[in-house]
C-alpha cells in the first residue's frame, strides 16, 4: 500500500433468514446511511461507489445492485468474487481512494439469498454442469472434504470443530446483528444433524440476509474522525480444480496457499512479523468450523500439525488473539457481504466502538475472506497506528 | 501515474464448437501478453469483467479466472462492463496496488439468451410483468430522434448502411453467424446489435510505451427510467467531461471515437455525449463524420459485458494503425466508451493518445 487511508465508518443491517420487509435498494440505503452517519458525511462527500454483490441467480433480479444507485453521477462499478465479493469491493474502493481519483469511497455489500428458495442448488451451479454432475460436488461436500483432510493429515477431531463453533456461537450472543442467537455447547452441536461426515448442522454457516458499507477516507479527509487504518491489504487467486491442489509442491488443499499468500503480502505491509503477537483480534471468513482451523497456519497463528493443540490454546492462553468476536460466519453469513463484514467488525474492534463484543485493547485486527472453490483469499489488516 | 497499454487482443466468434469458453478467454489473454512481449511472471495482477448469467454459471470466475492468468495473482471479477474493468484496473496501478495486469472481458451470446438476461434486470413484481427490457428505452429515444426535423431520417438511413459497411470491412467483426433480437417499433434491424461471442484482452503498465491513456472518467444513472433524460445520455455525458479534462483535450479533437451503444441510437446519442457531435446532429455524425466508430460499432458484434473493452480495443489498433481496412489516417487521439446495464445505467471513457 502506497497511500495513507482509513475506515471512518462502518454500517450494517442486522442479518437474518430474510428481510421480507426491505427490498434490495433499502437494505442497501440502510447499510450506506448507517456508515456515512458513522464517518458523520452525506453523499456530497464521496466520490466513488463501489457494490459488491455475489450470484445475481440468489436474488432472482440480475443486476439488483443498479436499482439502489446512491448518488446517481458518480463512479459506480459492482464486484462479483463470490464469497470474497464483499473484500474485493472494499480493496476496489481503496485503489480509487489510493490511485487519488476519490478521496473518499464508499463500499457496499448486499445479500439477498432469502429470495432463492432453492439457494443451495443456486450454489451447486457453481460447479461444472457437465463434468461433476455425477459427482456430489456441493460447497457442503467441497468443505467436507477438506475438514477429512485436515483429520486425517493433521490429527484434528470432531471435537475440535463443535469447540471452534461453540465459542463463535457463544461470541454471537453479544452481537445484536447476528442471524443465530443460539448457546450451544460442543455435545450440543455433535449432537446435531450430519450434513456430510464430518460436518454437523451447527458447524456449518446459516443463509442469512444483509448489507454492509463502509466509508474509506484518504489521509487528507480522516480529520478528527475515528479511523480504523488500512495496514495492508492482499488478494490471491488459486486454481479451480481441487486435483490440481492435492499434490502440488507449493501447498495442498488444506494448505490454503492463497490466504498464505496474501497474509505475507498484507503483513509485510503492515509490519506484523509475529502473528501471535502482534494482532489482537481476527474477524475469519470461516463458514465452517473446519475452514477456521484451516486458516489457523495460513495466518501464521501455528505450525498445520500444531493446529489441534492450537484450538485448545485458544481456551487457556489469553494472550493469543481473539478470534471472531463477532461469531463470525457461523453466526451470520450474508455470503455476499460476509467479506466486508469481517472487514467492518475489525475496523469497529481497531476504533473500539464495538459494543458488548468489544474485545479491550485493540490495537491491530485482521479481516479475511474466502470464496470460489477456496480459492479466492483476502487478508486485510486494520490499526490504530497511521502506516508510515 | 500515466498508464500505458503494453498488448491487445480480441476474438469476435460465434458458437466456435472447438473451444469452451475457458479456451475461448485462454486464447484471447495469450495472444494479449504476446502481444505484450512480457512473460506471464512479470504481470502481478488480472482484472476482468463477466456475468454469471451471460456465463452460465454462478460464480463463473472460478473456473475463467485461471484461464484468464489469475493463478495465484492479485485478481478481482467486476460484474460490469469492460470499460469499468479498465478503469478499476488503472486505479490499481496509479494507486501503487499492482504493476503490471491484465485486463479481460467476454461474453458469449451463442450459449446464453440475451433477451432473457435484459429482461431478468427488471424489477420482478413492479416493472418485469410490463415487458420491459433494455431494448424498450432505445426505442423510446428512437421515437423521439426519429421524429425530429433537420433530415435525422435520412441520416439514419445512411448511418444503418454506414455502419454495416464498416463491420464488413472491419477484419476482426463476425463474418458469419450471430443473431439480432426482434427490434421494438420504431427501432429496425439496421439499428440492432449483432450477437456475437466476444472475448478481449490487454495488458496495462506503468512503463512507458507507444499508447498512453491520458483520461478516464465515470459516471452513473438512476434506475428508473422515468428518472432519466430521453433525448441525452447523461452520465456518458458526465464521464467523457471528466474524461477530457483530465487529458485537457475536447471531445471534438478526437481523431477517432468508439462509443458503445446498445443500438445504433444509443451510439448516436452517445456520439452527442461524448462531444464528437454537437447536440442533435449524433445521427449525422454516424452517417458521415469517418472518426465515429470506423469499426462498425455494434454491428460488428455484440454482448456484453465485453463491449466496453472491445471499443477500447478498436481504439488502441486505430493508434497503433493496426486496425486494417478500417484504419484512419493520422490517428493520434482516440476516445473509447463502454456502458452497462441497466441500460447504460453507469458508463466509462477513456481517451488515449499515441506517443
Amino acid at each position: 500500500m502506497k497511500s495513507r487511508m482509513a475506515v471512518v465508518g462502518v454500517g450494517q443491517t442486522s442479518y437474518k433468514r430474510a428481510h421480507t420487509e426491505l427490498s434490495s435498494a433499502d437494505m442497501i440505503w440502510e447499510a450506506a446511511e448507517k456508515a456515512l452517519d458513522d464517518a458523520g458525511m452525506d453523499i456530497s462527500a464521496v466520490d466513488a461507489i463501489v457494490m459488491g454483490v455475489a450470484p445475481d441467480a440468489l436474488a432472482g433480479e440480475n443486476g439488483v445492485e443498479k436499482t439502489a444507485i446512491f448518488g446517481a453521477g458518480k463512479p459506480y462499478v459492482r464486484v462479483n468474487t463470490g464469497g470474497v465479493t464483499g473484500s474485493s469491493a472494499a480493496f476496489a474502493g481503496a485503489s480509487y481512494v489510493g490511485s487519488g481519483r476519490a478521496k473518499v469511497s464508499l463500499v457496499i455489500s448486499l445479500e439477498r439469498m432469502g429470495q432463492a428458495t432453492t439457494s443451495q442448488q443456486v450454489f451447486n451451479t457453481i460447479f461444472d454442469p457437465v463434468y461433476e454432475k455425477d459427482f456430489p460436488l456441493t460447497t457442503i461436500t467441497m468443505a467436507a472434504l477438506r475438514a477429512s483432510m485436515l483429520m486425517r493429515v493433521y490429527g484434528y477431531s470432531e471435537r475440535d470443530w463443535a469447540e471452534i463453533a461453540s465459542r463463535n456461537y457463544r461470541n454471537a450472543l453479544k452481537n445484536p446483528l447476528a442471524h443465530i442467537h443460539k448457546d450451544l455447547s460442543p455435545e450440543d452441536i455433535l449432537a446435531s444433524p450430519l450434513l456430510a461426515w464430518p460436518i454437523h448442522r451447527f458447524e456449518a454457516c446459516p443463509m442469512s440476509e444483509g448489507a454492509c458499507a463502509l466509508v474509506i477516507a484518504g489521509e487528507s479527509s480522516v480529520g478528527d474522525r475515528v479511523p480504523a487504518w488500512l495496514q495492508g491489504m492482499a488478494s490471491t487467486s488459486d486454481a479451480y480444480a481441487m486435483g490440481d491442489r492435492f499434490h502440488r509442491p507449493e501447498g495442498t488443499l488444506v494448505d490454503l496457499l492463497s490466504l498464505r499468500r496474501s497474509a505475507e503480502r498484507a503483513y509485510a505491509d503492515a509490519g506484523i512479523t509475529d502473528a501471535r503477537k502482534d494482532i489482537d483480534v481476527v474477524e475469519l471468513y470461516s463458514p465452517f468450523s473446519s475452514a477456521e482451523a484451516m486458516a489457523y497456519p495460513a495466518l501464521g497463528f501455528c505450525a498445520p500439525e500444531h493446529g489441534p493443540r492450537f484450538v485448545q490454546e485458544q481456551f487457556t492462553d489469553l494472550s493469543l488473539p481473539s478470534f471472531n468476536p463477532s461469531g463470525g460466519p457461523q453466526a451470520a453469513n450474508p455470503v455476499s457481504a460476509t467479506a466486508m463484514v469481517r472487514i467492518a467488525e475489525a475496523a469497529l474492534q481497531v476504533r473500539g466502538m464495538a459494543g458488548e463484543r468489544q474485545v479491550p485493547g485493540v490495537r491491530r485486527a485482521v479481516a479475511t475472506g474466502q470464496g470460489g472453490a477456496t480459492q479466492f483469499s483476502t487478508v486485510c489488516v486494520l490499526g490504530i497506528e497511521r502506516p508510515d | 501515474m500515466p498508464i500505458y497499454i503494453e498488448g491487445v487482443a480480441l476474438e469476435i466468434s460465434f458458437a466456435d464448437a472447438r473451444r469452451n469458453l475457458s479456451e475461448l478467454i485462454f486464447d484471447t489473454v495469450r495472444a494479449s501478453v504476446d502481444d505484450s512481449g512480457r512473460e506471464m511472471d512479470e504481470i502481478d495482477s488480472v482484472v476482468l469483467a463477466a456475468h454469471d448469467l451471460v456465463d452460465g454459471r454462478s460464480l463463473s470466475s472460478m473456473v475463467t479466472a485461471p484461464a484468464a492468468g489469475a493463478y495465484l495473482r492479485d485478481e478481482i471479477r467486476f460484474s460490469d462492463d469492460g470499460a469499468a474493468a479498465f478503469a478499476a484496473a488503472m486505479t490499481r496501478l496509479e494507486a501503487g496496488d499492482n504493476r503490471r495486469s491484465i485486463v479481460a472481458a467476454w461474453g458469449r451470446s451463442s450459449e446464453h439468451d440475451p433477451d432473457a438476461f435484459s429482461r431478468a434486470l427488471f424489477d420482478p413484481y413492479m416493472t418485469r410483468p410490463l415487458g420491459l427490457d433494455e431494448f424498450v428505452l432505445s426505442a423510446m429515444r428512437a421515437q423521439l430522434l426519429l421524429s425530429s426535423d433537420g433530415g435525422v431520417r435520412e441520416a439514419h438511413e445512411r448511418a444503418v448502411t454506414r455502419r454495416r459497411d464498416a463491420a464488413g470491412r472491419n477484419p476482426r467483426a463476425l463474418k458469419a453467424g450471430g443473431f439480432t433480437s426482434a427490434p421494438h417499433f420504431p427501432l429496425d434491424t439496421g439499428d440492432m446489435p449483432l450477437w456475437a461471442d466476444i472475448t478481449v484482452s490487454m495488458v496495462l503498465s506503468t512503463e512507458p510505451t507507444a499508447i498512453r491513456v491520458t483520461g478516464m472518467g465515470q459516471s452513473s444513472e438512476p434506475y428508473l427510467f422515468g428518472d432519466r433524460p430521453l433525448r441525452s445520455i447523461r452520465s456518458l455525458s458526465q464521464a467523457a467531461d471528466r474524461a477530457l479534462a483530465e487529458a485537457g483535450t475536447p471531445g471534438t479533437a478526437m481523431d477517432v471515437a468508439e462509443v458503445d451503444g446498445l443500438t445504433l441510437i444509443d451510439e448516436a446519442l452517445g456520439l452527442e455525449a461524448v462531444g464528437l457531435a454537437p447536440a442533435g446532429e449524433g445521427m449525422l455524425g454516424l452517417a458521415d463524420d469517418p472518426r465515429a466508430n470506423p469499426s462498425g460499432g455494434g454491428a460488428s458484434g455484440y454482448s456484453r459485458p465485453a463491449m466496453g473493452l472491445l471499443r477500447i480495443a478498436e481504439a488502441i489498433l486505430q493508434l497503433r494503425g493496426q486496425a486494417g481496412p478500417v484504419q484512419l489516417d493520422g490517428v493520434r487521439t482516440a476516445l473509447a466508451s463502454g456502458s452497462s446495464t441497466v441500460a447504460g445505467q453507469t458508463q466509462t471513457v477513456i481517451v488515449l493518445e499515441a506517443a
